[in-house]
């Protein structure tokens, strides 16, 4: 996909708060066009979130996620500094990252 | 990588059906909560349980799922799932109704709180669950959102 993953990490106190949103049509492959022919299914099927490189969560994802799926997330003990990357794969084999570190606005 | 051929695949022939949940197509990941896709496929809420090993989940207070009471558009529900259960290393949002109820597992390492907001598809008015793990149990919590618009079709 062409377009970036919009990433936003805030600090509060110790706790970490990452917002994600992901360009992605999270098409189910139940929908059918004008035409009456079934749209392909192309949707994210996992997601990882990684603190300073370590995985912090994973994410498998069905294809009823929001077309543009956003997520958010809480993390403890997290500082100015701390990097926060992004990954995901979709069931046609693209992938996107992005990363950004706390602190940053 | 077994998943992209596992998933095209099921597309391709649903002869592979009686392979789901043998354990030969899980594809692997970091975490080990991940019970791989078998359970995506699953048609009905109770074969999504059985297939995340939480057929026998018990309802706990410490779980909240937020949702809106009436959502209007059925393509885009909000929602928010939070455990306070000690050990949390896992959470699951399952749409009775949707063709595929298991709409996403998320799965916690220790430095990550065990709550999530995202928002979700649902085809129609359907009980909403929200699924957790901690220490090798299973935990859940229902809500029943009202949809005005369907969101699968749409």
């Amino acid at each position: 996909m062409s377009d970036p993953i919009k990433i936003r990490a805030t600090l509060k106190g110790s706790t970490g708060e990452v917002r994600l949103l992901i360009p992605h049509p999270m098409e189910s492959g139940l929908r059918h066009d004008p035409a009456g022919q079934t749209i392909p299914a192309h949707y994210i099927t996992s997601l990882t979130l990684s603190l300073n490189g370590r995985p912090v969560i994973e994410a498998g994802l069905g294809t009823a996620v929001s077309a543009n799926p956003q997520f958010a997330f809480q993390l403890q003990d997290v500082k100015t500094g701390d990097r926060i990357d992004v990954a995901w794969l979709d069931n046609r084999g693209q992938r996107g990252d992005a990363e950004t570190t706390f602190g940053t606005t | 990588m077994r998943r992209r051929s596992f998933l095209q695949a099921f597309g391709a022939a649903t002869a592979l059906t009686p392979l789901i949940g043998s354990g030969l197509l899980m594809p692997q990941t970091a975490l080990a909560t991940d019970s791989g896709r078998a359970a995506f496929e699953a048609q009905t809420a109770l074969d999504a349980l059985r297939q995340l090993g939480a057929g026998a989940a018990e309802q706990n207070a410490a779980l909240t799922i937020r949702a809106p009471e009436i959502a209007e558009n059925g393509a885009a529900v909000p929602i928010e799932g939070i455990s306070t259960i000690p050990g949390t290393t896992s959470l699951s949002v399952l749409v009775d109704k949707n063709p595929f109820p298991l709409v996403v597992q998320f799965s916690f390492g220790p430095e990550v709180q065990p709550r999530f907001q995202t928002r979700i598809k649902m085809a129609e008015s359907s009980r909403l669950r929200l699924v957790a793990t901690a220490g090798g149990r299973f935990y859940t919590v229902f809500r029943d959102v009202k949809v005005t618009v369907g969101g699968c079709g749409a």
